[in-house]
């Protein structure tokens, strides 16, 4: 529990002004319920960016809709709110005009891989030089606890009452799959590490994916609870795995609660460059 | 269930029109075509002067048939040949069609003569719409004729470039209402009728050569008269309109040959109107009608005896010909020549 | 002097050359000085035997309609332009195979359906093209040759018009496509009784100057060059996807991107996304896909975010037609998405005002922050004109954002209630504009908020807006304005309004007491215009492609009136002949 107080009191000393991260920090209060593990990854993300020196007003972070839609309102730089699941074109759109800007997607579970989930591979094969941050908790939270997809198959939710019919989705195995240029998996749990990991994913030239394991404390009781998620996460120390796509593909499969970088092509031109290679070869 | 018969006629003027709406109202259910050379629908074609003079709108130049119901009319289609075995017609654009009974009504066009061979290509012949629009333009333009022979089409192409305030040098020749030859005196009259058109008139002359030269053309008689003209028009006659038939079986002479009941050698083929030589039990021999009411009754009569009746044909209409000013009996059933002579 | 006008139609199979040689035509009628307007319809398959139609309007005159039925029609498929007849005039020129390469069986020829009355032309296509090249492929280049023979044009600028055509080709296609074409001319001219009264012979026409044949697609992805356009997304969809293949190359060069989406979903998020970075931005879609981008046309409007879209309309709803033209998207574009949400339509009358609506389009989304849509449509997307070269637009319309001086960041409200509804827009990269945008409602700092008097102010802020867009729209073009009164007024919108004008103009003649009156802009409306307008007609005509009237069923609620419908879903232009005929019978 510690690490949720952590976060939590993070909210409430916002008065504290010796932390230059807080820089970072917009002066909207986040709406989530306390608790709640996006408190967690708001705070990587502010290290993050204080560590990697990001001027405010060269960030723009795009939502969709969801509790992980708000977190633009509660970082102090250019955010976007859009529509459920357009984070992702948004944030393609945006960073292929401005080039010059630091982009991040954010979107839930539903979001990502429901709604918006046939914009993942293409922005994954196109490696388009954003970060997506993906916070996992397998659950609607905010329309109140409905399945989503990467609800446990036969787990209890509002939408499913007797039982989830749905084999989840593995986030990890499918940007693998769609060609992701990087993919990691953090924990909310873990602010320094996740920091680590949204920082190697900024500074990644390309399409980088970032899933976040995180906890719905208000509408799961089974399955992402802190207390899950304390006892199973562990760290896979996978940073030298990089390029290894099937030692990456087997950890992704057997590793669902394991943390790190599963995968990274450092190589492979951003879609950009690669539009300027074809047009000069032209 | 057999087929319905399909009826095609060749040929869209009064004897085709007639003959397709008698087989209309007397068989609703078969198929029945016209093919016609010509992309115009059935017209008057003692109008056409008027129409180049301007006189008459084109409207007023279409046969308003209304009898003519549920049949197909192919417009601009010129038949290029018959086989009656296998009852087949070939069209000039590669198009076969099937027909059951057939009736040739295609009517005439103008006489080339041999001797006109030196110089045919340079004389113009208007005896159809198609002609017409081909030359309208140019007659409009032109104002100097030389009219060359004299059938009642020339005559009324005469007094229509005279209305038209063209000057025109008009050569009558005897054998230009062919197949009745003028008389002398005739040809004496008829030129005394036409002196009143302050225009030169030649008789009893002959071309011997046409030139092109500079856009005009220079015209040559034998008795050395010489004329440079616009345009040459020749009017010497028509000629049954018949090529297509040549070859197939069907017997021809100068026209197609029919008995009494419009048919010809070959069973369920017929042939009416100026196309049509017909046998006369009188003279016992073929001879060639002309005029519109005729060619209304063959082609009515030809369809009645094609659907197996059994009608002997007779002519009808105007007994004389007014050729300026001078009577020609030209009742076709009786032997005009000899009637002429006496 | 004589005038021309003539319709030509080119029929055959696609792959028969029936579109290339229609544009040879349309560019030699043009070298010549005439004005053209031409379209092709072709099948929606992508290969195979389809109906290929090249529809050709010529004359010496302006024109404003693509004409209703033709005065030629060259058969290069018998098949085909047997179906094709019916749009042939009743004194129309047939010009086909007569010697094909076997012969038809009875009904199959198109010669044996021309009807009474109709001038059929029988040249030898087949042959003559097998005798100047070997080959069948040459028949379109002969057909052109017994044209030109036929209507007295010149064969020596049309031989450079072919070999304009394929200069890019081997000496030996040239050679055989000018060869053909002389095959035909030749062939004509000796053999032919020309019976029609077509002629081109001593037309002589000012020398033309430098024209664009051009049409409405090239013309927006021009346009949207010309104005500064940055960045493209799109999605294949005919009738627009051209725009999105000219860009492709193009837009490089300009320094921009092109990015094609994964569906239109994707295309209009990047719009909006690039178009918050403070880039000119748009994105070109036809029905099926607009209704996927009404997903986002709200958050455009409620986050206050330049996009373009252009719609080019074809037949709906659902999958529809796509190769046909229609006008049935105005509700879609004017009314349709969530919630009360003001955005704005334009909507080009003629090839050449797609230039300026996409320009037009372009500025207004920047200035006014907001979604702006221009209804194309498949004719207009395909339809070619010759036009002069259009101005490239003045430095205005090219820098129009408002942005925030150093008071507005002071506090800077992103949303702030400004008396014209705009607020000063920063720019992702500006330090001290940093601010949030939401498609929620928000107050004016871009904060979520849900109060009654938030929700309020700032709708009326987004109307605001969409009102001051009215002082600068375009006039609507009104014709014979001077009069004070008419006995009839047509209405009309989008491709509709050059056949309306025409039949007006055609009308007057008739001593029909007429006016037009069509509007570029469509959203918001020049209300006051039309009403004015609708005060000095004793009746209203609105001819519109669609089946509903969906203008019509708009206009009248802004007139409180009554007014007399023309709707056509034949998938063709409108016609001003069918306005004028509706024009006598009213």
């Amino acid at each position: 529990m510690e690490v949720i107080e952590s976060a939590y009191l993070d909210e409430k000393i916002e008065t504290v002004r010796g932390i230059d991260f807080l820089q970072y920090r917009s002066q909207d209060l986040p709406t989530w319920c306390p608790g709640c593990g996006y408190f967690g990854i708001v705070d990587a993300f502010y290290k993050a960016c204080r560590e990697l020196n990001l001027k405010q007003e060269n960030i723009v972070t795009v939502s969709g809709i969801g509790c992980s839609g708000r977190t633009p309102i509660f970082i102090n730089s250019y955010g976007f709110h859009t529509l459920h699941g357009r984070s992702i074109p948004v944030a393609s759109g945006l960073k292929l005009a401005r080039e010059d800007l630091t982009v991040f997607a954010v979107a839930g579970d539903g979001d990502a891989l429901g709604i918006g989930g046939g914009h993942l591979p293409h922005v994954a094969r196109k490696n388009i030089n954003i970060t997506f941050l993906l916070f996992d908790n397998s659950i609607y939270g905010l329309t109140k606890g409905q399945s989503s997809s990467t609800t446990p198959y036969e787990m209890r939710t509002n939408s499913h009452p007797v039982g989830n019919p749905d084999t989840p989705l593995n986030p990890v195995k499918l940007a693998l799959a769609y060609g992701a240029s990087f993919v990691a998996r953090g924990y909310a749990g873990d602010p320094r590490g996740l920091k680590q990991i949204i920082k190697e994913a900024t500074l990644h030239q390309g399409f980088s994916f970032v899933q976040i394991l995180t906890p719905c404390v208000t509408f799961d009781k089974e399955n992402k609870t802190w207390k899950n998620l304390k006892e199973k996460v562990h760290d896979l120390n996978l940073r030298n795995e990089e390029k290894n796509m099937e030692t990456a593909m087997r950890m992704a499969e057997n590793e669902p609660y394991g943390v790190g970088t599963f995968f990274q092509d450092k190589e492979r031109p951003h879609y950009q460059e690669i539009l300027r290679n074809l047009n000069k070869a032209d | 269930m057999p087929e319905n018969d399909h009826y095609v006629i060749i040929g869209n003027g009064p004897a085709g029109n007639h003959a397709a709406a008698t087989l209309r109202q007397k068989d609703k259910d078969a198929k029945i075509t016209i093919i016609s050379d010509e992309c115009v629908p059935y017209y008057y074609k003692p109008r056409l002067t008027d129409f180049i003079a301007g006189e008459i709108a084109k409207e007023d130049l279409m046969v308003n048939f209304q009898d003519v119901k549920d049949i197909r009319i192919r417009c601009g289609q010129a038949v290029k040949r018959i086989d009656p075995d296998s009852k087949l017609l070939f069209l000039q654009h590669m198009e076969k069609i099937e027909f059951s009974k057939l009736i040739i009504a295609s009517g005439s066009r103008a006489r080339v003569l041999p001797t006109m061979s030196g110089y045919a290509d340079h004389l113009k012949f208007v005896t159809s719409y198609t002609d017409v629009m081909e030359y309208k333009e140019e007659i409009r333009k032109a104002e100097n004729f030389f009219i060359f022979g004299g059938d009642l089409v020339g005559f009324k192409f005469f007094k229509m470039l005279n209305s038209m305030d063209k000057t025109v040098t008009i050569m009558i020749d005897p054998d230009a209402f062919w197949p009745y030859r003028l008389t002398r005196d005739m040809l004496e009259q008829i030129s005394e009728n036409l002196l009143k058109f302050n225009t030169e008139i030649i008789v009893k002359d002959e071309v011997l050569s046409i030139d092109r030269q500079n856009g005009s053309y220079r015209v040559k008689t034998r008795k050395g008269i010489e004329k440079n003209v616009d345009m040459v028009l020749s009017f010497n006659g028509l000629n049954p309109n018949i090529e297509f038939a040549k070859g197939s079986g069907i017997d021809i002479d100068y026209g197609i040959l029919v008995d009494e009941y419009l048919k010809t050698n070959v069973d369920g083929i017929y042939a009416c109107g100026s196309c049509a030589q017909i046998y006369n039990q009188a003279i016992k021999s073929y001879t060639t009608s002309i005029g519109w009411p005729n060619a209304v009754v063959q082609g009515e009569v030809a369809a009645l005896n094609l659907l197996g009746d059994h009608k002997i044909i007779e002519s009808v209409g105007q007994k004389y010909f007014d050729l300026e000013g001078v009577k020609i009996k030209t009742t076709w059933w009786e032997d005009i020549n000899e009637d002429n002579d006496a | 002097m004589k005038d021309i006008n003539i319709v030509i139609e080119i029929c055959g199979s696609a792959g028969e050359g029936t579109i290339s040689a229609g544009e040879i035509t349309s560019r030699f009628m043009s070298s010549q000085g005439f004005e053209i307007m031409s379209f092709d319809s072709y099948p929606a398959e992508i290969r195979g035997f389809g109906k290929c139609v090249a529809h050709t309007r010529i004359s010496s005159r302006q024109i404003y309609s693509p004409g209703k039925l033709a005065d030629v029609l060259i058969a290069l498929n018998d098949k085909h332009a047997i179906s094709q007849l019916s749009t042939l005039k009743e004194n129309g020129i047939l010009i086909y195979d007569s010697q094909p390469a076997r012969p038809h069986k009875e009904d199959e020829s198109v010669a044996g359906w021309a009807k009474p009355g109709m001038i059929s032309y029988g040249i030898p296509l087949n042959m003559l093209a097998h005798k100047a090249s070997g080959n069948a492929r040459g028949m379109n280049m002969v057909a052109l040759g017994a044209l030109a023979a036929l209507f007295y044009v010149d064969k020596s600028p049309f031989t450079d018009s072919i070999k304009t055509r394929y200069a890019k080709k081997k000496q030996i296609v040239i050679d055989s496509n000018v060869n053909s074409f002389l095959e035909g001319y030749n062939w004509t001219k000796e053999n032919i009784k020309k019976i029609d009264p077509h002629s081109f012979k001593d037309i002589t026409l000012p020398k033309p100057k430098e024209k664009l044949i051009i049409n409405g697609n090239q013309l927006v992805a021009r346009a949207a060059l010309d104005a500064d356009l940055s960045f493209y997304a799109g999605y294949p969809i005919t009738p627009a996807t051209k725009i999105m293949e000219i860009l492709s190359r193009e837009l490089p060069k300009h320094g921009g991107v092109l990015l094609q989406t994964e569906d239109e979903i994707s295309a209009i998020g990047a719009v909006i996304g690039a178009g918050f970075g403070g880039k000119r931005a748009m994105t070109a879609t036809s029905g099926p896909g607009f209704a996927l981008m009404t997903e986002f046309t709200g958050l455009s409007v409620m986050a206050e975010v330049p996009a373009v879209i252009i719609n080019s309309q074809r037949a709906g709803p659902s999958t529809g037609i796509p190769t046909k033209t229609e006008q049935s998207d105005f509700n879609s574009a004017v009314l349709g998405g969530t919630g009360d949400c003001p955005r704005i339509v334009l909507a080009p009358a003629d090839t050449k005002s797609c230039y300026e609506a996409t320009v037009l389009a372009l500025y207004l989304a920047e200035k006014y922050q907001t979604l702006v849509v221009v209804l194309l449509d498949f004719f207009l997307s395909n339809s070619i004109r010759n036009i002069n070269i259009p101005e490239k637009p003045s430095s205005e319309y090219l820098d129009a954002n408002i942005a925030p001086d150093k008071n507005d960041f002071k506090d800077y409200q992103r949303y702030k209630i400004t008396k014209n509804g705009i607020s000063p827009r920063a720019i992702p990269g500006t330090p001290g504009g940093m601010f949030f945008s939401t498609g929620l409602e928000h107050d004016a700092y871009g904060r979520p908020n849900y109060s009654e008097a938030g929700h309020t102010a700032m709708t009326q802020k987004r109307f605001a807006k969409f009102n001051t867009v009215l002082t600068e729209a375009p006039a609507p073009e009104i014709s014979a304005n001077d009069r004070d009164e008419f006995d009839i007024g047509v209405i009309s919108w989008g491709s509709s309004a050059g056949a309306a004008h025409e039949a007006v103009m055609s009308a007057q003649k008739e001593g029909i007491n007429a006016s037009s009156f069509s509007s570029m802009m469509l959203s918001p409306f020049p209300e006051k215009a039309l009403i004015d307008f609708s005060d000095k007609c004793k009746k209203i005509l609105i001819p519109e492609l669609n089946f509903s009237g969906q203008f019509a069923g708009f206009a009248t609620r802004i007139l409180k009136r009554s007014v007399e419908r023309l709707n056509f879903i034949t998938g063709r232009p409108m016609a001003s002949e069918d306005i004028l005929q509706k024009m006598r019978e009213m």
